[in-house]
């Protein structure tokens, strides 16, 4: 089997996964117990905290550990309830877990608007700058999008929003692990973030909250994760998320220079053998390693169903939950053409590729063409 | 690598033993599910089909796919639906179904993802002498689909597998029984697959074709009430009239016996028994025959004039390349336009056309 689905799911780091079984075999202590066993469980979670926050260049104390980055996003938007400015400045091509979050908090007053993208998928900051009103509460920005891997110019953007004393909020899920995220140098106010996505395991993300701005749990009870998020926590998860984040801060620099290679291969070859391919995206500001890209003339659950039955498992951008394959909502806002959307799939390299993979890769979609 | 069966599977018991037993025949199976309606209002059928279909795939370690067929389905079967109806006739989705999406669009798309065959789990059977194809009836003379599949074509059917042709549905439970498929005991579906139980039927039509209301009379003229829109009844038709068994000379049940389109009337008869509700004689349109030819006319034969009537005898009288006239041995009940007569010489399943009109 040959993976190179990265941007949908990681494998768990051999680290990690060592990690998290030593702590579910000796540490089962309640990590809000005041004896031995709880300060042990505690340490590691305290632990992994630093690791997180070290990651990112945050302080531990701006570190909450969530079930997802879904969950995440929901705690920041959920909190929009509590405040007086209940207007939202989002983006077309923003994950459900934000856009769908807004739709159903309208219920609750909370009104939003949507920043078109341009057809790399970027967003132009002037466009914030005269969407924000007198009640807007908050603006919320994905980093790197997951289909097409387009940066956001996140840096321009909070300044935009500072200027005007609205909060920033960022589901960083698909940056991190590809590219440096560093919460000081962005300014951004809240980050989403899940482990599954760079090698830690699933069931695990964590909120980045700066210092001193406010938040209110959407779970509630003993107060663990200072009232952000109760529950006993999840401390294998944290534990090996603490070790997937410590791995990042490692091991960032050869990954980004693994994924550029493995992209750069990947492409010349298709382009070599195919010219009229499409990569969507944007040349300048992406993220190394998920690659979009429209074969015109086939459709992508040919390509799927044929590459599946070699044992290469790619996807096409958004598989909905009866898997069935639609048009991609993302390339629909970037203004691509119907017949394009249905003929483009997502590689996303990971850490385990090698060039010889991408070759075969390579290989096996061009005889998809010959034939 | 022998190249794969494509099973479409719907998640019922049907499709899911279809896959079972070509998995034990041998054969490359791999299955695939369609999602032919988009939407469907506040149920999610299509969802929990897909789980059932996922489960029973895991269950027989065979890959599943899906696809989407909404758009097809809305232009080659939906339009014609609502075309029809809107029409006052009475259309069968399920026949056009088959000819553009289980036998077009999928197989075309089986055929793309490098299928050899397509399966499904329609009680038919396929028989193949010197590449000419016949379609029969299933042996499960109580569940024979063929009155569905008159629209195929010989390469449509060369392409086809049916194997629970030859077994019956209880046997077909018991398979999947005894193979735990956890599908076994799951109802069958009814009625028309976009709309589900058939208490929605008017609901759902009355949001496409506006509403006509006009009288119900009597076949002797006597005004008996009101209907809403002449579309939304069927010949034959016994509940929902609003007219009560008391209404009228005895306690007998009230039918629709006609639609009287130029005074957008509609025309009642009481007693399934009354003459009116009974014609010998049909035209019929859009003719097709299986094997590409018709049969000769005036040779006696046998057709179903809608799905699970039992055989009636009949001729056809005169005959040209897309429409005839057929006379049938005995009056048949509720001969309804827009309706198929399929076509049948003993076991074998000729074709058919759409009911324009009886006498």
């Amino acid at each position: 089997m040959l993976y190179f689905d990265h941007a949908a799911t990681t494998p768990v780091h051999p680290e990690v996964a060592e990690k998290m079984d030593r702590v579910s075999r000796q540490d089962f202590g309640n990590p809000s117990s005041i004896y031995s066993s709880g300060r042990s469980s505690k340490s590691i979670i305290e632990k992994a905290r630093i690791q997180t926050a070290a990651m990112i260049e945050a302080l531990p104390s701006e570190i909450f550990f969530t079930g997802s980055g879904t969950e995440s996003n929901n705690i920041v938007l959920w909190s929009l309830l509590y405040q007086k400015n209940k207007h939202v400045i989002t983006s077309s091509i923003e994950h459900p877990a934000v856009l769908k979050v807004l739709d159903e908090l309208t219920i609750f007053g909370v009104t939003y608007d949507i920043l078109k993208v341009d057809s790399t998928g970027l967003i132009n900051p002037e466009d914030l700058r005269s969407a924000i009103k007198g009640d807007t509460g908050l603006i919320s920005i994905m980093y790197v999008n997951n289909e097409v891997g387009t940066v956001q110019k996140i840096k321009e953007l909070v300044e935009i929003a500072h200027d005007h004393a609205v909060p920033f909020h960022s589901d960083c899920v698909q940056s991190i692990g590809k590219m440096p995220v560093s919460s000081t140098r962005l300014g951004v106010d809240y980050m989403s973030f899940s482990a599954h996505k760079f090698y830690g395991p699933k069931g695990i993300g964590f909120l980045y909250k700066k210092k001193g701005l406010p938040i209110k749990p959407l779970i509630i009870g003993g107060g663990q994760e200072s009232n952000v998020r109760a529950g006993t926590e999840n401390l294998s998860g944290i534990a090996g998320l603490g070790v997937a984040s410590a791995l990042v801060t490692n091991e960032l620099n050869n990954r980004i220079e693994h994924l550029e290679k493995l992209q750069t291969y990947f492409k010349s070859k298709i382009l070599d053998k195919y010219p009229k391919a499409i990569f969507h995206g944007n040349e300048q500001l992406y993220a190394p390693g998920i690659c979009s890209l429209a074969i015109p003339d086939i459709k992508n659950e040919i390509v799927l169903a044929k590459l599946d039955r070699k044992g290469i498992e790619i996807s096409n951008g958004s598989a909905c939950s009866s898997g069935t394959v639609g048009l991609s909502p993302i390339l629909k806002q970037m203004g691509i053409k119907d017949s394009i959307n249905q003929s483009t799939i997502r590689v996303s390299f990971g850490r385990g590729n090698t060039i010889e993979d991408v070759s075969y890769l390579a290989k096996s979609i061009s005889e998809l063409l010959d034939e | 690598m022998n190249e794969p069966i494509i099973v479409g599977i719907s998640g019922g018991v049907d499709s899911s033993v279809t896959a079972l037993r070509l998995k034990e025949q041998g054969f490359n199976v791999e299955c695939v599910f369609m999602k032919n309606w988009e939407g469907g209002g506040d149920q999610c059928d299509a969802e929990e089909d897909y789980k059932d279909a996922l489960s029973v795939c895991n269950q027989i370690g065979v890959p599943l796919r899906s696809t989407n067929f909404s758009e097809e389905y809305w232009k080659g079967v939906f339009k014609n639906f609502i075309d029809e109806y809107s029409k006052g006739r009475t259309p069968n989705p399920d026949v056009l179904c088959n000819k553009e999406v289980k036998f077009k669009a999928f197989l075309h798309y089986a055929e793309d993802i490098g299928g050899v065959k397509i399966a499904t789990g329609h009680y038919a059977r396929i028989n193949e002498e010197n590449q000419a194809y016949k379609l029969l009836k299933g042996l499960d003379s109580d569940k024979d689909q063929s009155y569905f599949l008159y629209l195929l074509n010989q390469e449509m059917l060369s392409k086809s597998l049916f194997p629970l042709g030859e077994i019956d549905k209880k046997e077909v439970r018991k398979i999947a029984k005894n193979n735990g498929l956890l599908n076994h005991g799951k109802k069958d579906s009814t009625g028309i697959c976009f709309i589900g139980e058939q208490k929605f039927f008017k609901e759902f039509l009355k949001k496409y074709i506006p509403s006509n209301p006009g009288l119900i009379k009597s076949i002797d003229g006597e005004t008996c009430g009101e209907h809403d829109g002449l579309s939304y009844y069927t010949i034959g038709q016994r509940k929902g009239l609003g007219v009560g068994g008391g209404h009228g000379n005895n306690q007998e049940a009230w039918y629709v016996s006609e639609k009287d389109f130029k005074n957008n009337t509609l025309i009642i008869s009481q007693g399934s028994n009354h003459p009116s509700l009974f014609h010998k004689n049909l035209s019929a349109d859009s003719l097709h025959w299986i094997s590409g030819y018709p049969p000769s006319q005036n040779t006696n034969l046998y057709a179903k004039i809608r799905y699970r009537q039992k055989d009636q005898e009949c001729n056809i009288t005169t005959l040209g390349e897309t429409s005839c006239n057929v006379q049938f041995s005995v009056p048949q009940f509720a001969v309804t336009p827009g309706q198929s007569v399929v076509f049948y010489d003993g076991d074998v399943c000729l074709g058919g056309g759409i009911i324009n009109d009886r006498s």
